[in-house]
């Protein structure tokens, strides 16, 4: 069986649960505490193998998710971090208005290292949103504008987290539609 | 490599491990190697991908350098965990070397500087959100009441249900040094927005003519000294909270006239006949048992149930266990930041005193306790010797059979003698003969106790 190593990249302003997200993914486990991430984490998940379309062959797919510190500023270190990533996914805070708006500039500076990488939106700790609609309207436009599907998550109750990394996997081509 | 090179590296204690056009290590420098034992790991001849999936995405862009067409490829705090409570970070850094075709990538091991930033971070990221997010500030503040025991769980547990009805009156009950005003800010903080105000008066500390002007507020002219108005508490509380401390200790004329702003949600300032709305939520907080207080009629018996609308009993810190320890702990570092100090923890001696002491005062005492002894303190850990107790030692604190009084409403006495075989198991680690020491009993009749209460 072949096997095939993809870089994952989540990236978002502080605090809106990339770590936690990942903690849920691929340990299933959640902790209240908040611990802001420095630098870079890689954290490993295989996917269930798949059958390759062109010649039969088994195929191993794991995921290299890098769990990056929110950033403030940008640099060729940033791009470093981003480079020859397979995929992403852009975390905004459902309860913090202000991480969509930083949306956009994340997305340039992921898309500019890595252009050919699949994008999904993700609005995290749904179990503390209070639904308003401007916010929801807010991450879809961001979504449409980067070609990519929204996912809502709660890293603390695990809703919506498998079903994120699964529309991942199925854009890059990891998994069978 | 040249030798100022090797010299530069050797100084600054940065690894290196050389590699080929195809990505695999020719060369790990015995420095890089170090670094790797130090994550527990191994470095030697193979995929550099494989012992630095970090790199993993970026193969072509290190090749270019490897080609000399590019100049250098960076990560900064690329973090490698020993295991979940230890974190090593390194910065990584790729540069074309100085045999053809070859890649050089240095390794410094940044541990400290990361987490130096990492605590500055956490500072400025928390003050933000503590600012911003409401849900931040409930779990942040919920986390203030220290300990994990059935206890304190219960009580935060309490706290975050009132967290939902601001205008909740809450009576808070405990010894003294238990704590009733840190669970008072909680409450605040989690229930009202982060500028709401919280406004406390001391009752025993003011004298009743100066707590009604105080809590009431006086127009000019109200009286001799009155040269100007002035707003009092309840105003000044006015969509925050207003904490009445030592309730008990209240004069009972003053008591019927809060009473009487409390039910009316009105009041007036001394020398005004105009009624001015409250909007704001009471915490009181007492050591007194006052419904004692009420039977002996030192305490209003209106006002009692108008204030116990929901009451919290803060637990003395002798009913927390092996709580007493993440207390004390939290306080060592503290006292370590003020004095400057790096005391790393107690010495077994220390852990124990602390554990059998009863600490009448509560936390207010063990804190005293421990900053006097950070004061001397000069060895890693504090010792049962640095800890001075009330002037004495710990036999001397504990609770001599005088202090358990029967309350009124009776007990079981099984139920206390269960309850305390339960303590001293947790006091000491479940050690049978630590417990059996604690409860001043043999480790055979211990036994027999566990056997009846079906603890074994």
């Amino acid at each position: 069986m072949a096997s095939v190593k993809k870089k994952i990249c989540l990236i978002g302003s502080f605090a809106v649960g990339k770590t936690s997200l990942i903690q849920r993914y691929v340990y299933d486990r959640f902790d209240e505490k908040y611990l802001s991430t420095i630098g870079v984490k890689i954290s490993q998940k295989a996917l269930p193998p798949i059958t390759d379309s062109n010649d039969g062959q088994m195929i191993q797919h794991t995921f290299l998710i890098w769990d990056i510190a929110g950033l403030e500023k940008f640099d060729s270190v940033v791009a470093n971090y981003f480079r020859g990533a397979a995929g992403a996914l852009i975390v905004a805070d459902l309860t913090r208005q202000e991480t969509i708006e930083h949306l956009n500039p994340l997305y340039d500076r992921f898309t500019s290292a890595s252009p050919d990488a699949a994008v999904i939106v993700l609005g995290n700790k749904l179990d503390i949103f209070k639904e308003d609609k401007q916010t929801q309207a807010a991450l879809k436009a961001r979504a449409a504008d980067f070609n990519s599907e929204l996912v809502l998550t709660s890293a603390k109750t695990g809703e919506g987290v498998e079903q994120a990394f699964l529309k991942l996997s199925q854009k890059i081509g990891c998994r069978s539609e | 490599m040249s030798d100022a090179l090797e010299q530069l590296l050797i100084y600054k204690n940065l690894g290196t491990v050389l590699f080929d056009e195809q990505l695999h290590i020719v060369e790990a420098d015995k420095r890089a190697q170090e670094l790797f034992v130090s994550i527990g790991q191994r470095l030697h001849k193979g995929q550099l991908l494989d012992f630095f999936p970090e790199l993993i995405g970026s193969e072509e862009y290190l090749k270019q350098i490897v080609r000399q067409k590019e100049n250098d490829f960076r990560l900064d705090f690329v973090n490698r965990a020993i295991d979940d409570e230890r974190a090593a970070f390194f910065n990584l850094l790729v540069l074309p070397a100085q045999q053809k075709n070859h890649g050089l990538l240095v390794l410094e091991n940044v541990t400290d500087q990361a987490l130096a930033v990492q605590e500055s971070n956490q500072q400025r990221y928390e003050l933000i959100l503590y600012k911003r997010d409401p849900e931040f500030r409930k779990q942040f503040l919920s986390e203030s009441i220290l300990g994990k025991s059935e206890a304190i769980e219960r009580i935060r547990e309490t706290i975050q249900k009132l967290s939902k009805f601001p205008s909740a009156t809450v009576l808070l009950m405990g010894e003294t040094g238990s704590g009733k005003n840190l669970a008072a800010r909680v409450l605040h903080y989690s229930s009202m927005s982060a500028d709401a105000p919280i406004v406390e008066i001391n009752c025993a500390a003011l004298p009743e003519h100066l707590i009604e002007s105080e809590l009431f507020g006086y127009e000019k002219g109200a009286f001799t000294h009155a040269v100007t108005s002035k707003r009092g508490l309840l105003e000044e509380a006015r969509g925050g909270t207003l904490f009445l401390d030592e309730i008990g200790e209240m004069p009972l004329n003053m008591q019927a006239k809060l009473l009487h702003a409390l039910e009316t949600k009105q009041f007036r300032r001394l020398g005004s006949t105009k009624p001015i709305e409250t909007d704001l939520r009471i915490i009181a907080a007492t050591n007194r048992h006052l419904q004692n207080e009420v039977e002996a009629k030192r305490f209003r018996e209106d006002l009692y149930y108008r204030l116990n609308v929901v009451s919290i009993t803060m637990p003395p810190l002798r009913e927390l266990g092996t709580d007493i320890m993440i207390i004390s702990e939290y306080l060592l570092k503290l006292f370590n930041v003020e004095f400057k100090k790096n005391v790393k923890g107690f010495t077994d001696e220390a852990r124990q005193l602390i554990l059998s002491y009863a600490w009448p005062g509560n936390v207010r005492e063990l804190s005293n306790c421990l900053e006097r002894a950070m004061i001397f303190a000069d060895h890693e850990r504090l010792d049962a010797a640095e800890l001075v107790i009330s002037g004495t030692q710990a036999q001397q604190g504990k609770p001599s059979a005088q202090q358990w009084v029967v309350p009124p409403g009776g007990i079981v006495l099984e139920e206390v003698e269960r309850q305390l075989i339960m303590s001293a198991l947790e006091q000491s680690g479940n050690n049978k003969s630590k417990a059996a020491r604690l409860l001043g009993l043999t480790r055979d009749t211990l036994r027999y106790r566990l056997d009846k209460y079906q603890l074994s």
